[in-house]
C-alpha cells in the first residue's frame, strides 16, 4: 500500500465558505445509510453519470435563476437529462456557486462524459448509459429535488439498465 | 450530493461520489465516496487534461469495487499541483450571500441548515 493521503476539504475554499462547510459536516447526520452491492464486475456494468453542476443542453430548457434569487435557500429543483454524445460546446451551467469557465472549456472537468466512453472501448466497464443526468447542487430545502426529480431520474436509469451511478459533485 | 445518492442507491443502483467534501457528503448517508483534493468546477480535473480526468474516474470506479461497507470513504491520492491563480468563486455572489449581508440575522439559521418555511 503507498501511503495515505488525506484530502484536505477546504484547501481551495476562503475563510467563510470554510466556516459554512465545517458546520455543516458537523451537524446531525444521516444515520441509516443505503446498500446496493455492486452485482457484477465493471467489466459488465452500465455506468451512468450525475453531476450536481446545473448542466443542460443549449436546446432544453435552462435551469431557472429567478428561482434562487427570489428565494435564496434552495435553487432551481428540476433536473435535466444529458445524452451520452451531448459535448462541450452543446451544454450550459445553471450552478449560481461555482464558476462555470472550467466546464463550459471542458464539459469533462465535471462530468466526464467522454472518458467514461473510453473506460467502455477500453473495456474497463461494460457501457456507458445512454443518458446522464444533471441538477444543481445547492439546496437547504432538497424536499422537492428529492420528491420530484430524483424519481424520474431512477425511472430511466432503470429503463435504460444502469448498474452503477457515478456522482459527481461539483 | 450525498442525499440524492442515498436515494439513488435505495432504488437499486450502486453508487459513488467524487466528493471534495467527504465528510460533508458522509453525513448525508452517503454510500460510497471518492474523496478528491480538486477545485470546486474541476472535479475530474483540468479542462483539456484528458488523461488526468480519466484517472480520476478509473480511480474511482477501481475504488468502488473494492467497498464492502455502506458509508466506505476512498482518500484518491492525487495531488493538485498547479499553482496558477484561479478564479474559483462565480463572476456574482450567489443570491445567499447576498441576502445573508443584507439579513444578518439570519446567518444561524444558513449554518444551521434550518432556512425558513418556503412560499413556493
Amino acid at each position: 500500500m503507498q501511503p495515505t493521503k488525506k484530502v484536505d476539504s477546504y484547501r481551495f475554499v476562503d475563510g467563510i465558505a470554510k466556516r459554512v462547510l465545517e458546520r455543516w459536516a458537523a451537524l446531525p447526520g444521516e444515520t441509516h445509510v443505503p446498500w446496493t452491492p455492486v452485482a457484477s464486475p465493471l467489466s459488465e456494468c452500465t455506468v451512468a453519470l450525475v453531476s450536481s453542476a446545473g448542466i443542460a443542453l443549449q436546446s432544453d430548457q435552462p435551469f431557472d435563476p429567478e428561482i434562487e434569487r427570489r428565494d435564496p435557500w434552495f435553487a432551481d429543483p428540476s433536473y435535466r437529462v444529458l445524452p451520452r454524445t451531448a459535448r462541450t460546446g452543446d451544454v450550459q451551467v445553471g450552478h449560481l456557486h461555482i464558476n462555470p469557465a472550467f466546464a463550459q472549456q471542458d464539459l469533462n472537468s465535471v462530468l466526464p462524459v467522454e472518458r467514461l466512453d473510453e473506460l467502455a472501448e477500453l473495456g474497463e466497464i461494460g457501457a456507458a448509459a445512454p443518458s446522464h443526468y444533471s441538477y444543481i447542487g445547492y439546496t437547504l430545502r432538497p424536499e422537492r429535488l428529492l420528491r420530484e426529480s430524483v424519481p424520474r431520474m431512477v425511472q430511466q436509469l432503470r429503463e435504460e439498465h444502469v448498474d452503477v451511478v457515478v456522482l459527481v459533485q461539483v | 450530493m450525498g442525499l440524492v445518492q442515498r436515494e439513488i442507491e435505495a432504488a437499486g443502483f450502486s453508487t459513488i461520489s467524487l466528493s471534495m467534501i467527504p465528510e460533508l457528503t458522509a453525513s448525508a448517508g452517503a454510500p460510497r465516496i471518492a474523496a478528491i483534493e480538486h477545485p470546486f468546477g474541476m472535479t475530474l480535473g483540468r479542462p483539456g487534461d484528458a488523461a488526468g480526468q480519466l484517472a480520476v474516474l478509473r480511480a474511482a470506479l477501481r475504488a468502488m469495487e473494492a467497498m464492502a461497507a455502506p458509508g466506505s470513504v476512498v482518500h484518491l491520492p492525487f495531488e493538485w499541483t498547479s499553482t496558477e491563480k484561479l478564479r474559483l468563486g462565480p463572476p456574482v455572489p450567489p443570491p445567499i450571500a447576498r441576502y445573508l449581508v443584507r439579513h444578518p440575522w439570519a446567518l444561524p439559521r444558513f449554518l444551521n441548515r434550518t432556512p425558513p418555511v418556503s412560499s413556493s
